[in-house]
């Protein structure tokens, strides 16, 4: 299938990109044991995902986006099958290293923006940025400092600092959690459901956030049930069940192409019985 | 059973089976409360139901005075004549032998052994007719025939003495031998902290241990009075008639009575006072099951309300659960106290026998724990009022318990407090200031904000292990007290080695002279003081009093003194119980007459006035005592003398040498003394101490357990949110254990201080309302024990439950966290 907004779609797996991967899954494979009979929500699944490359996984609920998500970020243990990171492979880590690699090498954001009630918006998007600078080392924390001011300053939330998180918009909690997961320059930015709770000015502040720091280079994964911020990434895989049953590459995302290339991607998933 | 009751019980138990840990923690703890509650109202009912049988049938005197040497029988009738309010009076013959004197053999099997570990005077007596009867266990007094003995229940338990043994007697003829026909209870001199205890012998047997010599005749002088309240007027009465006899001791029924419940009084003020503490412990955690059940549930009653059922009947929903925990409790405790109380009460069944059990045997424990149960439910039907506040879409929509009003409320206070914090000072995003890292670290720095964060949850851990230390360190700082060697500074005496008594016989003076000359020769022994006990007679109320005076070198720091000091020549130090009676304090006047031992008041115009130096505590000789600087070598009716061992001498070494050579003079060491003096009190301490003990480190640990578990389950996502931001599993457990070891350290220390100062305060208070002759007491603890070794059992226990509950969150789904 290829349309004319340069899409191209492929089916059967390994999933791969253009370019060298920042991520890439053989084999993941995740069943709960906790119920009976047994659920296998990933069913051996292959992916790539290249450096820079905007990623945005689909799918009914139930397919396996969020545990996905959540497998190859090292925050579940899968039950088979191996993950890499820039080569390293994070199923032979340990909860420490594991951690880690979370903190300098992965930025989160979810749907709920998950801050910690008992801090303030700019230490929500501190607290990382300090955890990875070693004690006592001023000169680290300092330049920590400065870039989290940076990005809130970037992200147009640096008056809300001093804010409780029940102070703010949903769409400046969001920012305020595009900002958190930037503050360590991690190498794969992580968002679940980004604009899921969202109303659509806001999901639409929230994906031109996204969209900025992938055209900064940064590599994304991205699910979510929105075509309209599905459109925004480079490639689109659907899960069905665990597995990968269909992947579509869209090309680089502009503001003049968006409408078109959403409803291109509507049609493909309707295609898909989205 | 209506379908809505059916309902209501399904529901109730549903619930508490599916909450099994939490269930069972609150259980045990309601559990012990209501067993505490249950066993210490089922241990003073039977302590006191026991000794009123006992004294109903045992009749002791209303006021009695002991007394060694001559007297007039004639003052004694006069006496009796000219006081109507005397309803009967005897005078009772004894014969006091040294516990050394009295050996013991087993015909069955050659066991064979002595009574001289006993320091107080072992007197023999033929059985009282009208009152003061020495009973045997079944409430009969008994008469021995010739050649039989019945010993004393006390020395039957604490020498392993059984009917059919022999018991000899030392006299100056040889052994008198009698055997042992069964034990008697003794209502005048039950308690330890009598000075003397009873034999009873027949008539023949007491003649021919009166003639063969060798024991020291005394004489008790007893009354009844119509009515037992007159008895310290009788008392004031009496010392105010020099004509009659009183050298020895003088007790009154109220000190009577008091010395017999005191020590298992005591045991049952400490179950209560632990188990009322153990129910704050109760009520402060189901405060916080109750109100987080609300907030986990929250939810589900808004969807119930929806439907129409009112708040009321929801809240009654969840009453009928926690009503049905604490009934489960109070049964279980209940019936947990009656085995408890057996094993609490033998030393009462021994001394006084078992009272038949009479209705208040079953009322009062059931009283106990129907305000237990009532407590509970009452507190715990305030707490689920806040079910009728929870409003629907905000329960539905926002899963708050909150109205909109409190929410923006409590929305504006954390607002206003994450104001006020900053993991990284403000001035650096101006880049104007870059200061050092913030201390202690990030880990740090976020146990600290949430524990200030989240400070309504956290206190339950203080607070509990607030309650814990106290409950562990009261019972044992008082009984720390009773032991220590320096508490001979409540007992009016110096604290010292040895202690050694001439009392009570012809030749005491020379006795004192050859002891005295000994003792300072010998180079096992320093600082050798002796005190002469002399009658004085004061002018009291109702005239001239007997005041008994310990004459000696009062000199330095022997005795510590509630105000004032030591009396120096022209001047008498008074115990506090005699200064309130006279009404004088430091620096009045109290006219005394010094020749009381010589003759009567005035007869020979010694008549003289003295300066009071000093008030001290006395818990001897009921309180009444006086000291007074000089040295007086004859005519005195006994000494006191007291040494201290040098070097790494035993002073039971000493006592035991001296003891050979000085048969007339008992000498010894002061730590035995005081042991045997105050054991009932310090072994009724020490079971109370020791379940404190238990008790407050099982609820500590169970409590943690408990609250943890909670927090674990509330914390998920917020633990969910660390681990996806970097935070390793070890780092957050980390982080709750901190958390945990500052709430319980914090607690445990405010705990111990407060046990130390106003826990002093009011143990204090409560022994001085007593009227033992306690004013000011000050705990004399071991603080190895209780501010080394309990501190560290308690953190101990508190981070043990915290790294117990913690583990579990190692192989946790970090996903299922966030997604919870």
């Amino acid at each position: 299938m290829t349309g004319t907004t340069g899409m191209t779609g492929t089916t059967g797996t390994p999933e791969t990109h253009k370019g060298h991967p920042a991520l890439e899954c053989r084999g993941l494979t995740k069943t709960y044991h906790s119920t009976e009979p047994p659920t296998k929500v990933l069913n051996g699944i292959d992916l790539s995902v290249g450096k820079g490359e905007f990623l945005a996984v689909m799918g009914a609920s139930g397919s396996g986006k969020s545990t996905l998500l959540y497998s190859i970020s090292g925050m579940d243990r899968p039950t088979d099958g191996s993950v890499r990171l820039e080569g390293r492979d994070l199923t032979s880590l340990d909860d420490a290293e594991m951690s880690r690699v979370r903190l300098t090498r992965m930025g989160f954001v979810f749907q709920q923006a998950y801050f910690l009630e008992n801090l303030n918006i700019r230490d929500n998007i501190l607290l990382p940025a300090l955890k990875a600078v070693p004690r006592g080392d001023r000169a680290g924390r300092d330049a920590a400092v400065a870039r989290v001011d940076a990005l809130m300053e970037r992200f147009g939330i640096a008056h809300v600092r001093r804010h409780g998180i029940t102070e703010v918009s949903g769409g400046q909690l969001q920012r305020a959690s595009i900002c958190r997961a930037l503050a360590c320059g991690p190498s794969v930015l992580f968002a679940d459901e980004p604009t899921g709770a969202l109303n659509s000015a806001m999901s639409t502040e929230v994906m031109d956030a996204l969209t900025d720091v992938h055209r900064e280079g940064a590599t994304l994964v991205m699910v979510t049930h929105a075509p309209a911020c599905a459109a925004r990434a480079d490639r689109v895989i659907y899960l069905r069940d665990g597995a990968v049953v269909e992947s579509r590459h869209l090309g680089p995302w502009s503001a003049e192409t968006a409408q078109r290339r959403e409803d291109d991607l509507l049609t493909w998933l309707r295609g898909l019985g989205f | 059973m209506r379908t809505r009751d059916s309902l209501y019980f399904r529901y109730a138990y549903n619930d508490l089976t599916k909450n099994k840990g939490v269930t069972l923690a609150l259980i045990v703890v309601l559990t012990l409360s209501a067993f505490l509650m249950a066993t210490g109202a089922m241990v003073m009912e039977r302590s006191l139901g026991s000794v009123d049988r006992f004294f109903e049938q045992a009749k002791p005197a209303h006021f009695l005075q002991m007394h060694r040497g001559d007297h007039d029988p004639e003052a004694l009738a006069r006496f009796a004549a000219e006081h109507p309010e005397i309803d009967t009076w005897l005078v009772q013959e004894m014969l006091g032998f040294d516990g050394a004197s009295l050996t013991w053999r087993r015909p069955s099997t050659g066991e064979a052994g002595d009574l001289g570990d006993s320091l107080i005077d072992n007197l023999f007596v033929t059985q009282n007719e009208e009152f003061d009867l020495l009973l045997d266990e079944t409430g009969a007094a008994p008469h021995p025939a010739p050649g039989e003995i019945h010993v004393p229940v006390t020395y039957q338990q604490r020498f392993g003495l059984r009917v059919g043994d022999e018991l000899g007697v030392g006299t100056d003829d040889g052994i008198h031998r009698l055997r042992i026909q069964g034990f008697v209870r003794d209502a005048g001199m039950a308690s330890s902290l009598s000075s003397s205890i009873r034999f009873l012998v027949s008539e023949d047997d007491y003649a021919a241990l009166e003639a063969a010599g060798g024991g020291a005749p005394e004489i008790m002088v007893e009354y009844r009075l119509a009515d037992p309240a007159g008895a310290a007027d009788l008392q004031r009465a009496y010392d105010a008639d020099a004509d009659l006899p009183g050298n020895g001791q003088a007790v009154t029924f109220a000190m009577i009575r008091l010395l017999n419940t005191f020590s298992d009084g005591l045991v049952a003020t400490a179950l209560v006072f632990a188990s009322l503490l153990l129910i704050t412990i109760s009520l402060l955690n189901l405060r916080f099951v109750i109100r987080g059940t609300l907030e986990d549930q929250v939810r589900q009653i808004g969807a119930m309300k929806a439907i129409g059922i009112p708040g009321r009947e929801i809240s009654r929903l969840h009453l009928a659960k926690y009503g049905l925990m604490t009934l489960l409790a109070c049964a279980v405790g209940g019936i947990l106290a009656v085995p408890a109380t057996g094993l609490l009460t033998q030393g009462v069944q021994v001394n006084y026998g078992e009272a038949p059990p009479g209705i208040t045997t079953f009322l009062v424990p059931l009283l106990a724990l129907a305000l237990v149960y009532l407590f509970v439910v009452l507190v715990c039907r305030g707490v689920l009022r806040g079910v009728e506040r929870i409003e629907v879409v905000n329960a539905l929509v926002h899963g708050s318990v909150l109205d909109e009003r409190r929410t923006a409320r409590r929305a504006k206070r954390r607002a206003r407090r994450v104001r006020r914090t900053g993991l990284a000072p403000e001035g650096a995003v101006r880049g104007t200031r870059t200061g050092a890292l913030p201390r202690p670290g990030v880990n740090g720095r976020l146990v600290l904000l949430d524990l200030r964060a989240e400070l309504g949850q956290w206190v339950l851990i203080p607070a509990v292990f607030f309650l814990a230390a106290v409950l562990m360190a009261l019972p044992t700082n008082l009984l720390n007290t009773f032991e220590s060697p320096r508490f001979a500074t409540y007992m009016g005496v110096p604290q010292s080695d040895l202690r050694a008594d001439v009392q009570f016989s012809d030749d005491v003076d020379t006795v004192r002279a050859a002891l005295l000359t000994d003792m300072r020769r010998d180079d096992r022994l320093t600082d050798v003081r002796v005190f002469a006990t002399v009658l004085y007679r004061v002018q009291g109320e109702e005239g001239w009093e007997t005041l008994h005076v310990e004459v000696g070198d009062h000199s330095g720091d022997a005795i510590e003194y509630l105000r004032g000091g030591p009396p120096e020549s022209g001047e008498i130090a008074l115990s506090m119980l005699n200064a309130d009676a006279y009404g004088v304090s430091v620096g009045d006047e109290l006219a005394v007459d010094r020749s009381a031992a010589d003759g009567g008041p005035g007869e020979t115009g010694e008549g003289t006035s003295l300066t009071v130096s000093g008030v001290y505590q006395d818990v001897t000789s009921s309180g009444l005592t006086a000291k007074a600087q000089g040295e007086v070598t004859s005519g005195a009716a006994g000494y006191t003398i007291y040494a201290d061992t040098t070097g790494r001498t035993d002073p039971g070494d000493v006592a035991a040498d001296y003891g050979e050579r000085f048969p007339t003079a008992s000498m010894v060491p002061m730590r035995e003394f005081m042991q045997q003096t105050l054991s009932y009190a310090t072994d009724a301490l020490r079971s109370a101490a020791v379940l404190s003990v238990l008790f407050g480190v099982g609820v500590a640990v169970l409590i943690t357990s408990l609250f943890l578990g909670l927090r674990l389950t509330r914390d998920r996502r917020k633990m969910g949110v660390l681990s996806a931001l970097g935070f390793s599993t070890g780092e957050i457990i980390a982080q709750v254990r901190v958390k945990t070891l500052l709430a319980v350290a914090l607690g445990t220390v405010a705990g111990l201080v407060f046990a130390a100062t106003a826990g002093e305060r009011v143990i204090g208070s409560l022994l001085a309302s007593a009227g033992l002759g306690f004013a000011d007491l000050e705990f004399l603890p071991n603080p190895l024990l209780v501010y080394a070794a309990y501190p560290l059992v308690l953190v101990g226990a508190g981070y043990l439950g915290a790294v117990f509950l913690t583990a579990r969150l190692r192989g946790a789904d970090k996903s299922a966290w966030l997604r919870s």
